[in-house]
């Protein structure tokens, strides 16, 4: 079977790289064909890149605690692009401080994220959670 | 090791020289002004004539020409996304040393269709998608494209993965239709020189025929190139040299015209400096730009209402403006010519060079650069007649330096100044596969170093 494409980045002026290096291992090491748009990521740059790939999902990280800001209309965004099955996942350290997981998940969950994890999430984690989605077998 | 003799036909001026590929010697250079109008035949025979006196005293073994003629070679491109695969087939036409015509992006609708069938393209160049990735849209416009039963060829250059999907449209349809590699095969990778190799083949098989050129059969052996790709062969082996005769490094050049402007850039290595990152298709190492809408004659008005600004749009530039827009043929005012050749050589400049990107967030600044970094590059050629025949052709090369007002734009710090006062470049550029070693050598001596 075809590899299925994921479309990975660090969104806005973010510059924290080794995160990013590591879901690009994991994901290939997963079996996806993945491209990395690597750090300060517009949205733009995610909906090109996806849209030329046929990507079916696109993984932004927010490492620097302005990931609300700039994650502000992605979904929005993908939908005008006609991007409408690609799987929207976000993860890093989307929490200021002490607050909260959950409303900080409601607010990325209405901008149009499928899936939202806290700081420290393994990136395995996420594969499992694709793999599902798309209904991969292993 | 045989005599060439060699034309640049098409353009404003019929050029011609006669190449001794044994001496590495130019045995003879001539010039003749060539209206559109009258017949190209007409221009290589004056400009055999000018060489009769060396002619009659050596046998040629080839002709060799390289042709612009009736508007150059035009192509039409289509891609999905407009920073990607849309940009990758324009970079792939330009480095054929096409122009241009038209590019759409995402897919086609019908008042584009119509656009695409009034234009007279000679080819389209069809791409879209990575390869294994989007195929919907190039399909959809695979489809479009066929419905309108071309006259033209078309490349397919696009996602390899509908790649015969596409060839079996085309071919029910009876459209002309060749492939070759994606232009980007996977994301920000721009890979053209198949892509360009087919251009020249379909340049030759039936852009000439139709373009009238076929008649001129009888007195040349090969119509090689269309002419601004035998420029970029040229210049490639003026910067890189060969394994025998070193080349000057890195360079830029101008060609400036009267309806359009060519910026070249020839790298041995991509820069990224300072560990930034890159954003974006990652550009050719030897990049031409065309600029459709900088020249000195049918778009100066356009460069001009770019200048409004500028001290030198004054009552007499208006005036002059006038002068060409109610006679493109009117009388040439050389002061006036020179500061319309800087603008063009400024605004071009800019928009070929690469950008180095801020971006601004609460937790400070950050940088990455896109397109190419040409700030140490050390030598600019010009090329040209506006050129050639400016009284002050420094004051308009000068203008490719960078400005310390915009330093995010990625152009030279200090450059030399050279200008092809001979005429020779595009036809040397015929024979860069064949005598690679003499084109450097015939080229490093007939730069004209202006100071
Ligand atoms: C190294 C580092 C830096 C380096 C980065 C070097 C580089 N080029 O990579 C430098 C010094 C440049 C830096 C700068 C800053 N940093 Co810093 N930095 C760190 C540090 C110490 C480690 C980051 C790291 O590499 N982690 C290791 C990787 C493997 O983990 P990760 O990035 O979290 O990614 C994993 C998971 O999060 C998950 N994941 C990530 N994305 C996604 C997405 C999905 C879909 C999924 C499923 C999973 C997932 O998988 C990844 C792989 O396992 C962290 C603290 C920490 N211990 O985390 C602070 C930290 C991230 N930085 C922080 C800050 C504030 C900054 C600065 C603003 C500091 C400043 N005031 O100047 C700047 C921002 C600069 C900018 N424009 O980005 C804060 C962020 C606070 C917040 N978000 O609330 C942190 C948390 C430190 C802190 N506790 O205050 N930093």
């Amino acid at each position: 079977m075809e590899k299925s494409t994921v479309v990975i980045g660090v969104i806005g002026a973010d510059v924290h790289a080794v995160g990013n290096r590591i879901i690009e291992f994991a994901l290939d090491h997963a079996g996806f064909n993945v491209v990395n748009l690597g750090v300060m990521v517009s949205q733009k740059e995610f909906v090109d890149a996806a849209i030329e790939t046929n990507a079916k999902a696109i993984f932004v990280s927010s490492l620097y605690g302005q990931g609300e800001l700039d994650c502000r209309g992605f979904g929005d965004y993908c939908k005008e692009a006609g991007l409408n099955n690609v799987l929207l996942y976000v993860g890093g350290n989307l929490v200021i401080g002490k607050s909260d997981f959950e409303p900080v998940k409601e607010k990325y969950i209405t901008m149009g994220f499928d899936r939202v994890y806290p700081p420290g999430s393994d990136i395995n984690q996420g594969i499992e959670d694709l793999k599902h989605d798309l209904e991969i077998m292993d | 090791m045989p005599t060439y003799l060699l034309f640049d036909v098409g353009s404003t001026y019929t050029k011609g020289c006669i190449v001794d590929t044994q001496k590495d010697e130019i045995l003879a250079i001539a010039n003749d002004l060539t209206t559109a109008s009258i017949d190209i035949a007409i221009g290589i025979e004056n400009v055999k004539r000018k060489m009769a006196p060396v002619l009659s005293k050596i046998s040629i073994d080839q002709t060799l020409v390289c042709s612009s003629a009736k508007g150059g070679l035009k192509m039409i491109a289509v891609g999905l996304v407009p920073d990607l695969t849309l940009k990758a087939a324009t970079l792939a036409c330009y480095s054929a040393g096409a122009k241009v015509i038209g590019s759409y992006s995402f897919e086609l609708n019908q008042s584009e269709l119509k656009e695409i069938e009034n234009a007279q393209c000679d080819i389209l160049l069809l791409s879209g998608g990575t390869d294994g990735g989007n195929y919907e849209v190039v399909i959809h416009n695979a489809k479009m494209i066929a419905s309108l039963a071309p006259k033209f060829p078309v490349i397919y250059a696009g996602n390899k993965s509908c790649q015969d999907e596409i060839v079996s449209l085309f071919r029910k349809a009876n459209v002309d239709c060749v492939c070759c590699e994606n232009v980007m095969p996977t994301y920000g990778i721009l890979q053209v020189d198949q892509c360009r190799e087919l251009i020249r083949e379909l340049f030759l098989r039936t852009i000439v025929k139709a373009k009238g050129l076929s008649e001129l059969s009888s007195i040349i052996d090969d119509i090689v190139l269309p002419t601004p790709m035998s420029v970029m062969e040229a210049l490639k082996l003026l910067s890189k040299g060969t394994s025998t005769e070193i080349g000057i490094g890195d360079l830029m050049a101008i060609d400036i015209g009267g309806a359009t402007t060519d910026v070249y850039s020839m790298n041995a290595h991509f820069v990224l400096k300072d560990n930034i990152g890159y954003k974006g298709l990652r550009e050719p190492l030897d990049k031409r730009s065309v600029e459709g809408d900088l020249g000195v004659r049918f778009s100066a008005h356009n460069v001009a209402d770019l200048k409004k600004d500028e001290p030198e749009y004054d009552h007499g530039m208006r005036d002059y403006l006038q002068q060409i827009q109610d006679n493109i043929h009117c009388d040439i005012d050389p002061d006036k010519d020179s500061v319309l050749a800087a603008w063009c050589t400024n605004i071009a400049t800019q928009r070929h060079a690469g950008r180095l990107e801020t971006s601004y967030s609460p937790m400070g600044v950050g940088y990455y650069q896109s397109g190419k970094d040409l700030r140490d590059v050390s030598v600019m050629v010009g090329i040209g007649g506006p050129l050639l025949h400016s009284k002050d052709p420094l004051s308009i090369l000068e203008m490719t330096l960078s400005d310390p007002n915009h330093p995010e734009i990625l152009l030279p710090d200090k450059l030399e100044y050279y200008l092809d006062s001979n005429y020779v470049v595009s036809c040397l550029g015929l024979l860069a596969s064949r005598h690679p070693d003499t084109v450097v050598r015939l080229l490093k001596r007939n730069m004209e170093k202006i100071i």
